[in-house]
């Protein structure tokens, strides 16, 4: 660890390949076939934890364990007849899936998953994320809207409330880190950027979450509303709104969806690793298997909640935001900014 | 022409046309968001991804998002309503004024020569400050109106406290 603390820059995949038309592909390759596997453990490993808590045993007949249980799935949502319901509204609801979609392939790109390799490296990573996941609540209310049906357009109308409301301490709780990021780690490199934010905590030998317990705390939270997550899955509660905003959704259209929100949760588990638990930081163990260890430990504990909290009432689902979270992730800041300048 | 600066601009004219001629008011705004990304890329292709990002996630995720919000909670799901031809022509000679008026400032507008592209001058430390700093009374008193957009809605859509001589009043009327 001789290198100083403001000229660590990681390799990407452009500077390895040499050529920028080359390695964009390369770069989508890779993210989109992590991002398939991804989807299909997460989905098996939610129906594997949801069954040990409900003393069930999940899926065991396909594969050892039920591990191609969804590798089945997926192919019978490919081969599955698409519904295309009457009177849509039908730009909207076509453009709906891939605009859900597109925004959060392009997010994954820059996370730092090991100290020397991520595949894009930004100044502004941390807002790029915040301005891709802010275009996806545009993408639920066109499949609301479009869906020309009551239920669908009360999932995003509920969807679109919760996910703005939400926000505000998700990027509060995150902006509070970038403060302490800059006053630790120098004026020259930028606190947005995800690799910068990493490599200061483990130059400084200390994780965000002891520093900034109330804003990890915070954002974990908004991170479950966020992804529309129990107990916050008001947008999508099944036993009022048949399935929310993605109802009339079937076969691929539906998959994309589902993909788009498994995939949130990897993002929100990334973003919270490399924000409060030094991201690929950690002994012995290689980077990655560090970073993609407290990922997929915090998707853990996403699934746990939402096995075992009760859905909350829309009314108290946003006095909580508005009252609780907001202030409190306000003063959060102003103490961080204050104890900033007084040391 | 370089690529990387016509597309933005043929972005931002597509989502404006489909912004003003949608009679549907969400179509519009959603032609509005396409335009809206359209002038993060003509930021990001004139070397500013900082003002790009704040672009997509200040009007796209939040102005957009909020006009859709608005178009929600009112009920315009009905067709809306079309006025007469004098009160159309009326509309559309205000827009064609200010869009002349506009067009006309701009082209004789001497903006002077152009800085050469750096990351520097846009950087977020320069552009945090400039607001805090050289541009803080403006910066203030922005957040100044937006008090008072947002007083100023919560006074539009308070109702009116029933007065207790109406609730007298009201049972009478029934009766009879």
């Amino acid at each position: 660890m001789s290198q100083s603390i403001t000229d660590y820059a990681p390799q990407t995949i452009t500077e390895l390949v040499g050529n920028p038309w080359l390695a964009m592909p390369m770069a989508a390759g890779i993210i989109m076939g992590a991002l398939t596997v991804n989807v299909l453990m997460l989905v098996w490993a939610e129906r594997k934890v949801s069954a040990w808590i409900q003393r069930r045993m999940g899926p065991t007949e396909v594969g050892p364990y039920g591990l191609l249980q969804t590798l089945a799935d997926m192919l019978k949502l490919i081969s599955k007849q698409l519904i295309t319901p009457a009177n849509i509204d039908k730009p909207l609801y076509h453009l709906a899936p891939l605009m859900a979609f597109a925004p959060v392939v392009g997010a994954v790109a820059l996370f730092p998953v090991s100290r020397d390799y991520v595949l894009l490296d930004n100044d502004l990573g941390l807002l790029f994320v915040f301005a891709l996941g802010g275009m996806a609540v545009i993408a639920i209310f066109m499949a609301g809207w479009g869906s020309n049906n009551k239920y669908a357009l009360l999932g995003a109308v509920r969807s679109v409330a919760q996910n703005i409301s939400y926000e505000i301490p998700l990027i509060l709780s995150a902006l509070s880190v970038v403060l302490v990021v800059n006053a630790m780690g120098g004026s020259t490199a930028s606190g947005l950027n995800l690799s910068h934010i990493a490599w200061v905590q483990s130059h400084e030998h200390v994780w965000f979450i002891l520093l900034q317990p109330l804003a990890a705390i915070i954002y974990f939270i908004s991170a479950l509303a966020e992804t529309n997550r129990a107990p916050f899955d008001i947008p999508e509660a099944e036993s009022e709104l048949v399935a929310g905003f993605h109802t009339e959704y079937s076969g691929m259209r539906f998959s994309l969806f589902f993909f788009s929100e498994y995939t949130n949760m990897l993002i929100v588990s990334m973003l919270a690793v490399v924000l409060f638990l030094g991201g690929w930081d950690g002994p012995l163990l290689p980077g990655p298997a560090w970073f993609f260890l407290k990922s997929y430990a915090l998707i853990f504990v996403m699934m746990w909640v939402r096995w075992t909290f009760p859905r909350l009432r829309f009314d108290q689902l946003m006095t909580f935001c508005w009252t609780v979270l907001i202030p409190l992730s306000i003063l959060n800041l102003l103490a961080t900014a204050l104890a900033i300048s007084v040391l | 022409m370089n690529i990387a600066f016509t597309l933005p601009f043929a972005v931002i004219v597509i989502g404006a046309f489909l912004a003003v001629t949608r009679s549907n008011i969400l179509h519009a705004v959603f032609g509005l968001a396409i335009s809206l990304v359209g002038v993060a890329g003509a930021f990001l292709a004139l070397g500013s991804p900082f003002t790009a990002v704040m672009e997509v996630l200040i009007y796209v995720g939040g102005i957009a998002v909020t006009m859709i919000f608005a178009v929600m909670l009112s009920s315009v799901s009905s067709p809306a309503e079309r006025g007469g031809f004098l009160r159309k022509s009326l509309a559309a000679l205000v827009a064609g004024l200010f869009l002349a008026g506009g067009s006309l400032i701009i082209v004789n507008a001497d903006f002077g020569a152009g800085n050469h592209l750096s990351t520097d001058a846009w950087s977020i430390q320069a552009v945090g400050r400039d607001l805090l700093d050289r541009f803080n009374l403006a910066f203030e008193s922005l957040s100044l109106v937006l008090l008072l957009a947002i007083v100023g809605a919560i006074v539009i859509v308070r109702r009116e406290p029933v007065l207790p001589a109406d609730q007298d009043d009201a049972p009478e009327e029934e009766a009879a």
